[in-house]
């Protein structure tokens, strides 16, 4: 201790204030897990409530596949009331992906603040303007009362009530995307490759590799399975084009069978679906891709 | 021998010059090129879309604080001057003629804030359902102007990284001839930069 001296406390304090630790406390709020459709940090729903608008919100998803959720916090704790219903939105990713179509109702009760955040998909119909009339109209009188619960209900409704019918639940769930469909094109351009580059090589015993590699290479999808389909196409047409003139006969059947078993050995460094969320537990609730714009509406009461 | 020798070679050359090709960018530049005009086209189209509100804001107003003429006519004015800027992507690589556009854009903001602040003092022209309206539509706006400019801003530094870093500065420059993106600033450095208000 008695080394240290002043200098080693200055230089650990001013060590502690580089590296940060001085400043926590300007940290932006986290955002909840979200755990539900209903997420009521401050208690402010009694139990029975919650569970019905729940049921209430999982009933429209089923039929519509409009993702709806609700937030109720304690406190915005500083940060403003967009950045924060923005964040969680996003991060939540209500709405399924491409038609965006998912809501978040924000509530936070020291505040007094009330958003509704809207994803792409809905904002023709649940525009800022009659986002604004639902906070004012519904929810703002009962929250006035007291009634918190009551106005949630009803703010909750009048959401369902206008975006009823926008979108319709696809009949059969989709597949994952794009993992086979990629496997599919990639196999299609190495056998591409191959081909055309067995026939170039009958011309030129450097071109016809390079042809062919670079045929599967612009071919495949994305950067790496167009790598990998490109050096097996050169490897290929290297070795067949060098076999081939002898045997008069060009063996492409083999081929192709041969970059089929190879390439579906390499699989799996690709293919997640991307699709948002990913909480488990059994009856979970979880996001499905949805993007938000910053549509909607804010109020107070 | 030789034929072979030379065979190989080429073909450990060609091999290493395949396997080469994506880490030099090229796709990704472009990629990230088209991201960054699509993330600014949606900044415009909110721009503009904040501008076809105005004409109707500015009746609604007119209809209850005529007599507001000065604030009326710095929005009419603001407004022009903010559509007055023509958009096109060279704009995107002249940084003074992007911080132009900026400051337009910036001035109409603070015209329109002025106007809000105005109809505070209006009970009949707060309590009007046009105005109403309105008003939530150009904070949608508001709102949808800072979400468009925060994607635009992330997507240009990622560009202008890619622009930078090496290898890719090579592609970037030699081949593509892409340069760095002007970026969005801080909304108003002066605010920002002055110490809070403290009141007792």
């Amino acid at each position: 201790m008695r080394l240290m001296g002043r200098t080693g406390w200055g230089l650990l304090i001013g060590w502690l204030w580089l590296t940060g630790v001085a400043s926590l406390p300007a940290a932006a709020l986290d955002v909840p897990l979200l755990s539900g459709r209903i997420v009521d940090q401050a208690h402010a729903l009694p139990p029975a409530v919650a569970e019905r608008l729940s049921a209430d919100l999982a009933a429209h998803e089923a039929n519509t596949s409009n993702q709806v959720a609700v937030l109720i916090i304690p406190s915005l704790e500083g940060e403003p009331l967009f950045d924060f219903s923005h964040r969680v939105a996003t991060a939540w990713k209500l709405g399924r992906k491409g038609t965006d179509n998912g809501v978040l109702l924000l509530v936070s009760i020291k505040d007094r603040k009330i958003r509704i955040e809207v994803g792409y998909g809905l904002e023709g119909v649940l525009t800022d303007a009659r986002s604004a009339q639902i906070i004012r109209n519904e929810i703002v009188p009962r929250f006035r009362a007291g009634d918190v619960p009551a106005g949630v209900t009803a703010g909750v409704q009048a959401i369902l009530q206008t975006i009823e019918g926008t979108y319709r639940a696809p009949e059969h769930p989709t597949a994952t995307p794009s993992s086979s469909d990629a496997f599919a094109t990639a196999a299609f351009a190495v056998i591409l490759g191959v081909v055309v580059g067995l026939f170039f090589s009958r011309a030129h015993r450097v071109l016809g590799p390079v042809v062919g590699g670079g045929l599967s290479f612009l071919a495949a999808p994305w950067v790496i399975p167009a790598v990998m389909a490109g050096a097996v196409s050169l490897v290929l047409v290297g070795l067949l084009s060098k076999l081939g003139p002898s045997s008069g006969s060009r063996r492409r059947g083999d081929g192709s069978a041969f970059d089929g078993t190879w390439f579906s050995t390499q699989q799996g460094g690709w293919g997640s679906g991307g699709f948002g969320g990913s909480f488990g537990g059994s009856g979970g609730f979880s996001g499905g891709g949805g993007d938000f714009g910053g549509g909607g509406a804010s109020g107070d009461w | 021998m030789f034929m072979s020798l030379t065979r190989s070679m080429g073909g450990v050359v060609l091999l290493a010059a395949v396997l080469a090709l994506p880490g030099c960018g090229y796709n990704d530049l472009q990629g990230l090129d088209e991201d960054t005009k699509a993330a600014w086209s949606e900044v415009i189209n909110q721009y503009q879309r904040r501008a076809d509100l105005i004409p109707n804001l500015v009746n609604t107003v007119k209809g209850y604080a005529a007599h507001e003429k000065e604030t009326l006519e710095s929005v009419v004015q603001a407004r022009a001057k903010a559509t007055s800027v023509q958009v096109t992507p060279e704009l995107l690589k002249d940084e003074a003629a992007f911080k132009k556009f900026q400051e337009a854009q910036q001035g109409l903001s603070s015209a329109l804030g002025r106007l809000l602040a105005l109809a505070e003092n209006y009970p009949n022209l707060k309590a009007d359902q046009g105005f109403r309206d309105l008003q939530s539509q150009l904070e949608g706006t508001e709102n949808r102007i800072t979400v468009a400019r925060k994607r635009y801003i992330d997507k240009v530094a990622e560009f202008n990284k890619m622009v930078r870093y090496f290898p890719t500065n090579l592609t970037a420059k030699f081949l593509l001839h892409l340069e760095e993106k002007a970026n969005f600033t801080v909304a108003d450095e002066k605010a920002v930069a002055k110490p809070p208000e403290v009141k007792f």
